[in-house]
């Protein structure tokens, strides 16, 4: 049901619950529970399937815990270890509560809100090309392992398959360069000045 | 030949002497000169790496860096003239008002999240009011018959759909001349098909980079035979298409529908 609320309501629950989980201490226990059984709560009231979140924390938390555990390797005592899970559990429940919003809210919506609120139009500008993209560009990396795989008749050494990405990796940014740079001549092509302008799409249009 | 029966004054597009070198690279376009005329289809073929994009990229002065800063100029003679009006910096916006391009992957030309968005970009930098740019984006998709596709997501489109969304943008801006670079690549039947028609109702000037021979006899009254930098050949579509010595000889083939004596026009 929370897809239906007005855009501005979305995002301002949103920031209201990253905010009360990044300020909550963590040594208040209780607090910190009723925070995040509000997101669950959230969670629970668009639909999105624990599954599906717990899938994406899989991937939030290495990088996560790598950040979070130079703490009490370098302060000493049970000060090291509190930084260690406050950076644990906020980063959770902000993450959790990131999903949620990109979940309930379509992203041209997210971005027209936040062009209400002036948000300014360089940032909203690489927000929008970024995501635009990110799909273009996924899907040509995508294109170029299949292309890999096609050619790769046995398993390779560690050495090789390291090489191989670094490769990949390379010829993917020249094509995104390359990419830019045509990118860039379309948007000149259709009177491009440099400034943005932007208007609402009529209402009756949208579904 | 064609050339010279179409005078400078009813030219669309008027190319003289057009030499072009990227930076530290070969000449890729050398000395090229034609006309198109008001309302003129026109077919640009010749084999991959021939200059064929590079050709179309002059007509909307999309290489900076060969601009001429000052028309008149001795030195900076006016190469590339859109309806009597000179390519250079400072009519560079209005050129461009002018000639709608049409890029050969429509994933560089949908740049924005939602098709709305999208097809208003032009009119919006034309500096048009929020109503009126709301009306074109209304008409350029109907006519492209994607009425209706306001609300979509770029990233949700079959590439047909995004070819004719691109268009849509093109036409957004009332251009008097399209230039269109391989628009019929990987295209199914039935959207290549769709594309044909909507080019063939629009009212301007054309000019088409693409291998697809068969639709250049369908759609185009003249072809330009660029190979290796140079203007080969230009003339009436059917004159250059079905003459196989000089097909053959520029890596392209005779299109079926011109092969043995039945042709259907």
């Amino acid at each position: 049901m929370c897809h239906r609320w007005p855009p501005l309501a979305k995002l301002f629950a949103a920031i209201a619950m990253i905010l009360a989980a990044t300020c909550v201490p963590i040594a208040h226990g209780p607090l910190v529970g009723i925070v995040a059984c509000v997101i669950f709560f959230a969670h629970t009231l668009a639909r999105i399937p624990l599954a599906y979140v717990a899938r994406r924390l899989l991937f939030f938390w290495p990088p996560l815990f790598l950040m979070a555990i130079s703490l009490p390797l370098s302060q000493a005592g049970q000060k090291g270890w509190l930084m260690f899970m406050t950076i644990l559990v906020r980063g959770t429940l902000s993450f959790s509560t990131a999903l949620w919003l990109v979940n309930v809210m379509p992203f041209d919506q997210l971005l027209a809100t936040l062009r209400r609120l002036r948000v300014p139009d360089v940032l909203l500008a690489i927000l929008s090309l970024m995501y635009r993209f990110l799909f273009v560009l996924w899907d040509e990396l995508d294109r170029m392992r299949t292309a890999r795989a096609a050619r790769l008749f046995r398993k390779p050494s560690l050495w090789a398959t390291w090489r191989s990405a670094a490769h990949l990796l390379g010829r993917l940014l020249i094509r995104a360069l390359d990419r830019a740079d045509r990118i860039h001549g379309a948007m000149l092509a259709r009177g491009w000045d440099g400034r943005s302008r932007w208007i609402e799409q009529p209402r009756e249009d949208r579904p | 030949m064609t050339e010279s029966t179409v005078t400078s004054e009813s030219s669309a597009v008027r190319v003289e002497r057009l030499s072009f070198r990227y930076p530290g690279g070969p000449d890729v376009l050398t000395d090229i000169s034609f006309t198109i005329a008001p309302g003129e289809i026109i077919g640009l073929v010749g084999p991959s790496g021939a200059g064929k994009s590079t050709l179309l990229q002059h007509l909307n002065g999309l290489l900076p860096s060969q601009l001429p800063n000052f028309v008149g100029h001795v030195s900076n003679v006016p190469h590339v003239v859109i309806d009597n009006l000179p390519v250079a910096r400072q009519t560079i916006a209005e050129v461009r008002r002018r000639v709608g391009f049409l890029f050969q992957d429509p994933d560089d030309q949908l740049f924005c999240p939602t098709v709305f968005e999208d097809v208003a970009f032009g009119p919006l930098n034309l500096g048009l009011s929020d109503d009126e740019a709301r009306q074109r984006v209304r008409d350029s998709l109907a006519s492209v018959g994607l009425a209706g596709y306001e609300p979509r997501s770029t990233l949700r489109l079959s590439l047909g759909e995004r070819k004719r969304v691109c268009l849509a943008g093109v036409f957004a801006c009332q251009p008097s001349v399209l230039a269109l670079d391989e628009p019929f690549s990987s295209l199914d039947p039935r959207a290549r098909r769709t594309l044909i028609g909507i080019l063939k109702r629009f009212p301007g000037s054309q000019i088409i980079a693409t291998h697809d021979l068969d639709v250049v006899v369908d759609l185009c009254h003249r072809v330009l035979l660029l190979d290796a930098g140079q203007l080969r050949a230009a003339g009436p579509t059917a004159d250059i298409l079905s003459n196989a010595a000089l097909m053959e000889r520029h890596g392209l083939e005779v299109p079926w529908r011109l092969r043995g004596e039945h042709t259907n026009g």
